[in-house]
């Protein structure tokens, strides 16, 4: 392709995105809105992803201990589970540092439990890091036999559960995407079928004096991607600062979970935006085109 | 050099438009295409441009047979092939240069190319002057020029006219034939189809005349009905 030729087919294609103001405008609008939910979905799953790596590269459970044991007994179930194939070490925490570390995750609410220290609910464990994430499960089967231990809580269960509700969350969001990808490029082909039918004498003039039919294609390809690309941008923008805005909320005033860093998102979302963006374009006009070109 | 042979065109409704035609045209001939409407004068037109494939019988442009032509091959044998309207088919938002530089753009010509090649052409058909003037300012005589302009920028050997006069006064008719004239003893074959007895009689060029899709008569140096 020759460069001028290139430049041909941009002017063309952003002569044709300017002709249709209405259809352009709501050309870009339904790839932006299309984006977005994406992104939504996205971000959720990029979220749940980040909190099931964090419980699994912890790589600890818990075992509790039987409320009523004294310090002497607790030590000889330590000494039980330091014995256990695949445990690296163990950490023992009394009732009265959970309670105080229960105090610091709450942190500025901590005043909910106060009162407690003399009735203190919470219960004993040891904490216990163990070699190998795969090795988890078995561990946990051998604690469980142990005397004195009541029960044993691993990160797995969580990384399940988490798991499970990102398989949902993809299913879910792969059908809303789908439909509102399809619903774009429909969009986008009745666009550019605007613009081909406000050209068709141009098209049948240059059919006749020996276009290719990729001469004839580019301008209207340019207009779709021009379309998709600039729906995908201020889907991003838009995404940018409603999630910078959410993650800020969140991560300031819960303390529960956090919201992975709008950068880190933006990342990974920037890429996929783009490329579906101009795939929407570019599949919208080369829908609309191919009738046209029979002549 | 055009070759015809047993060429048959049905369409899907059924109608014969032309059948069992054969003829050869060599390089450097003008050759006028006569006979009522239906005849099936625009589908041979059609047919040597590939727009339509013949039900039956092959065409040669250039001992190439054009029906057995790939699709996208077909804009190399339509720029072999200068095309001039009726209704001149121009482009009504671009000036006279940029009607005939377009079809140097679309072959991706030099544009160093273009700016000496358009000048030269326009002052062939004596329009300098309009360059710079858009289609509906022209009178029809001259938008047919700048449409023969078009046709020929890019120097195609063969030039189809359908009905070129069609739509113009009888003076200005004789212009547009002899500019085609001119055109065709600089070496372009030149195919025109008409139904404008005075030209097709004085010009005393071959006349290939058809009548319900059959030819009825090809003479060179004929006229233009046995009644003339």
């Amino acid at each position: 392709m020759k460069l001028n030729t290139a430049f041909y087919y941009i002017r063309e294609g952003f002569t044709n995105v300017k002709r249709n103001r209405a259809m352009t405008v709501a050309s870009i609008t339904s790839v932006t809105a299309a984006l977005l939910i994406l992104g939504l979905f996205l971000i959720i799953i990029l979220n749940v992803d980040s909190m099931a790596n964090q419980v699994e590269s912890q790589l600890e459970l818990k075992a509790f201990i039987n409320d009523s044991y004294d310090m002497s007994k607790v030590t000889k179930v330590g000494d039980e589970i330091k014995a256990i194939d695949g445990v690296k070490s163990i950490t023992f925490e009394s009732k009265k540092d959970a309670l105080n570390n229960f105090k610091k995750q709450l942190g500025d609410k901590s005043y909910l439990v106060n009162g407690l220290e003399n009735d203190n609910p919470m219960p004993q464990s040891f904490i216990v890091k163990v070699t190998d994430a795969n090795m988890m499960k078995q561990v946990a089967e051998e604690i469980k036999k142990i005397d004195g231990v009541t029960q044993v809580s691993y990160g797995q269960d969580v990384v399940d559960k988490l798991l499970g509700i990102i398989k949902i969350i993809r299913i879910v969001g792969l059908c809303v995407i789908l439909i509102l990808f399809i619903i774009s490029v429909v969009i986008i082909s009745n666009t550019i079928k605007l613009g081909v039918f406000a050209r068709r004498r141009e098209i049948n003039i240059m059919k006749y004096i020996g276009a290719t039919d990729w001469f004839i294609r580019w301008p209207f390809l340019v207009e779709g991607i021009v379309l998709g690309l600039v729906g995908s941008i201020l889907a991003i923008v838009i995404l940018g600062l409603i999630y910078g805005y959410a993650a800020d909320l969140v991560n300031n005033k819960l303390v529960i979970f956090t919201l992975l860093p709008v950068r880190n998102v933006l990342r990974q979302t920037l890429m996929y935006f783009l490329a579906i963006g101009s795939l929407i374009g570019a599949l919208g006009s080369g829908i609309s085109i191919k009738r046209f070109l029979n002549v | 050099m055009i070759k015809f042979v047993g060429v048959s065109k049905k369409y899907k409704n059924e109608i014969i438009a032309v059948s069992n035609i054969n003829f050869t045209i060599d390089n450097g001939e003008f050759v006028f295409l006569v006979g009522p409407s239906g005849a099936g004068k625009s589908t041979i037109l059609k047919l040597l441009l590939r727009e339509e494939i013949p039900t039956t019988g092959s065409i040669f442009v250039d001992k190439k047979d054009i029906t057995k032509l790939k699709r996208r091959d077909v804009p190399y044998l339509r720029r072999n092939i200068g095309v001039v309207f009726q209704d001149f088919k121009l482009l009504p938002n671009k000036t006279v240069y940029e009607n005939i530089a377009f079809a140097l753009q679309i072959v991706e010509a030099e544009p160093k190319y273009i700016r000496r090649r358009v000048p030269m052409v326009l002052s062939l058909v004596g329009l300098s002057d309009r360059a710079n003037s858009y289609p509906q300012q022209l009178s029809g005589g001259e938008q047919q020029r700048v449409s023969i302009a078009r046709a020929i920028v890019n120097e195609p050997s063969i030039l189809v006219a359908d009905e070129p006069t069609g739509n113009l006064d009888p003076d200005t008719s004789w212009e547009i034939v002899k500019l085609l004239s001119e055109i065709n003893k600089r070496g372009t074959t030149v195919i025109m189809s008409t139904h404008a007895k005075d030209i097709v009689d004085s010009m005393k060029k071959r006349v290939i005349a058809l009548e319900r899709g059959n030819i009825v008569r090809d003479e060179m140096r004929g006229a233009y009905g046995y009644e003339a």
